[in-house]
C-alpha cells in the first residue's frame, strides 16, 4: 500500500508548483498581456474570481480566469487555495496528504498531522540536547562545500545591494541598514 | 576579553546604578540608545565568541524540542545551501551551523552566532530551491543584525538586572549568566521578535537570495503558500503567533522589491535538484 501510494505521489510530481493551482483575486485588478505594471490591460478583473494558475514570473502570476483568456497578475492580488482544506497546500506536503488520505480511507482511521514539539510552552520546557548541537558539526560545511553546490546549480555569486523599506510601510530600521553594500 | 567577561558586560549594562533616561527602550532606536549609553558601556559589546555560546545553548534547547531529522542527505543539501549564502553576507566568517528539525509545524529559527534551522513542515510545503534559499536567508538575516541578541540584552535589562547586580562578583557565577541568557533567547524564540526585525529579515533576506543567484521571489512564494494555510492550522500555531501575517509581509515585500529585484527575476529556481533530494527524503 505504501508503495502504491509513493507511486501515485510520484505520478503527481509533475503538478507539483504554482501550475494547476488555483486562486482567487482578492481586489478588482487589471490582467496585463506582459508581466508588466505598464504592459498593455486585457480585461479588468472583478475581485474574488477564481483563476488558474500558469506560472509566476517575480511578482507575477500568469493565470487564466474561469471562462476568460490568459494574462498576468501581480502576485500579491491573488490568494491561493479556494477550498479551505489543505487545497492550497503546494509542494511535497500537499502530495503526501493526497497519499495519507488515500491510506486512511481504507482503514477507516483519519489521520490528522499530529504537531508536537514546538509550541511556546515545549519551547521553554525544553531540555538541552546537547549531542544533537554537535551531530550539526558533522554536516557538510565551509567555503569550498559551497563553491561546490553553487557550480552544480549553476548559481553565480553577485553583488546586490540591500533594499530599504518603502514609505507606505515603516517608520523606523531604514536607515540602519540602508546603502549598506555588500560587505 | 574572555567570552564569560562579556557576558558580564551584557547583563551589568542593566545594573539599576543606570540614570533612569536609559531605562525607555520604546522610543530610542539603537543608534541613539548606544551614544547615550556610551560612557556606561555599548550595547554592542557581546563578543563574538560569547554570541557564538549563547547561540549553541539557544539551539541545544531548540534541539530538545524538535530533533534533527534522521537523513544525512538532506541535512547536507540544506547545509551547502546555507554556506553558499552566508558567502553572500558581511558575516561569511561565523562557524554557520544549519539543520532541518523533525517537526510537522511550519516554521524557522535563527539563533545567534549562526544557527539556523528549518522544520521538515516548511520544507515539505516548499516548491523549489530559490524557495528554501528565500527562508534560509530570512534567517540568516537575523543573526547578521544580531535580532535576537538585541532581543535577549533588552529583557536582560528588563528581567535579570536584579540577578545581575548580585552576580556581578563572584567569577564562578558565569556559567550561571551564561544560561540566564540562554533562556532569555529560548524565551524569545517562543515570543517572537518585533515585527520591525521580521520585515528587516525579508528585505534582506531577497537580497541574499538574489546575490546567491536565485529568483529573489522564492521568499514571497512562501509566504504567498503560508498566506494560503488555514490559519487555524495547528502547525502554524507558533509561527503566526511570533511573526506579523504573510499577507502584510508580502505587501511590504512587494513595495520594496518592485523596481529593485526586477532584473534578477529570471534567476535560478533550482526546482530539479529540490525535487530530487527533498523527494528522496520524502519517499522514506
Amino acid at each position: 500500500m505504501k508503495k502504491l501510494a509513493m507511486l501515485m505521489l510520484l505520478l503527481l510530481m509533475p503538478l507539483a508548483g504554482q501550475a494547476g493551482e488555483t486562486a482567487k483575486t482578492l481586489l478588482s485588478v487589471d490582467l496585463k498581456q506582459e508581466p508588466f505594471a505598464d504592459a498593455a490591460t486585457i480585461t479588468n478583473v472583478p475581485a474574488a474570481t477564481t483563476v488558474d494558475v500558469i506560472k509566476r514570473r517575480g511578482g507575477w502570476v500568469q493565470v487564466k480566469p474561469a471562462g476568460g483568456s490568459e494574462g498576468w497578475l501581480k502576485m500579491t492580488s491573488i490568494k491561493y487555495g479556494d477550498a479551505p482544506a489543505a487545497k492550497g497546500e503546494s509542494g511535497w506536503g500537499s502530495l503526501l496528504n493526497v497519499a495519507r488520505s488515500g491510506r486512511s480511507g481504507n482503514t477507516g482511521v483519519t489521520v490528522t498531522t499530529g504537531v508536537r514539539g514546538l509550541s511556546p510552552e515545549d519551547l521553554k520546557n525544553a531540555r538541552p540536547d546537547t549531542d544533537a548541537v554537535k551531530k550539526l558539526d558533522s554536516f557538510p560545511k565551509g567555503r569550498s562545500e559551497a563553491q561546490t553546490f553553487a557550480s552544480a546549480g549553476k548559481l553565480q555569486g553577485q553583488q546586490v545591494e540591500y533594499i530599504a523599506a518603502t514609505s507606505i510601510t515603516e517608520k523606523s530600521g531604514i536607515g540602519s541598514f540602508f546603502n549598506r553594500g555588500k560587505k | 576579553m574572555k567570552p564569560t567577561r562579556t557576558l558580564l558586560v551584557l547583563l551589568a549594562i542593566s545594573l539599576p546604578t543606570m540614570p533612569a533616561y536609559a531605562w525607555d527602550l520604546s522610543n530610542l532606536n539603537v543608534d541613539k540608545l548606544t551614544s547615550t549609553l556610551s560612557k556606561v558601556k555599548d550595547l554592542q559589546t557581546v563578543d563574538e565568541p560569547s554570541e557564538i555560546q549563547i547561540g549553541n545553548g539557544v539551539a541545544a534547547n531548540l534541539l530538545g524540542a524538535a530533533p534533527l531529522v534522521k537523513d544525512d542527505k538532506l541535512q547536507a543539501y540544506v547545509n551547502r545551501l546555507g554556506w553558499w549564502l552566508a558567502q553572500q553576507t558581511e558575516r561569511q566568517d561565523l562557524p554557520w551551523h544549519f539543520g532541518v528539525l523533525d517537526s510537522d509545524s511550519v516554521n524557522a529559527f535563527a539563533t545567534p552566532g549562526g544557527y539556523v534551522f528549518i522544520t521538515k513542515g516548511l520544507v515539505l510545503r516548499m516548491r523549489n530551491e530559490a524557495e528554501l534559499a528565500g527562508v534560509m536567508a530570512h534567517e540568516i538575516s537575523h543573526v547578521l543584525r544580531k535580532h535576537h541578541l538585541n532581543a535577549i540584552q533588552k529583557s536582560a535589562q528588563l528581567g535579570l538586572a536584579a540577578d545581575a547586580a548580585s552576580m556581578a562578583v563572584s567569577s564562578s557565577d558565569n556559567a550561571y549568566l551564561k544560561d540566564k541568557a540562554i533562556s532569555a533567547g529560548s524565551e524569545v524564540l517562543a515570543r517572537g521578535l518585533d515585527k520591525d526585525d521580521e520585515f528587516e529579515a525579508d528585505r534582506m533576506g531577497v537580497v541574499i537570495a538574489a546575490r546567491a543567484g536565485y529568483d529573489p521571489y522564492g521568499l514571497p512564494s512562501v509566504l504567498q503558500t503560508l498566506d494560503a494555510m488555514n490559519p487555524q492550522d495547528d502547525s502554524l500555531a507558533l509561527m503566526f503567533k511570533t511573526h506579523p501575517t504573510p499577507q502584510k509581509r508580502l505587501e511590504l515585500l512587494d513595495g520594496a522589491m518592485t523596481g529593485t529585484m526586477d532584473k534578477y527575476v529570471g534567476q535560478v529556481d533550482g526546482k530539479e535538484r529540490f525535487m530530487k533530494v527533498v523527494g528522496e527524503y520524502a519517499k522514506k
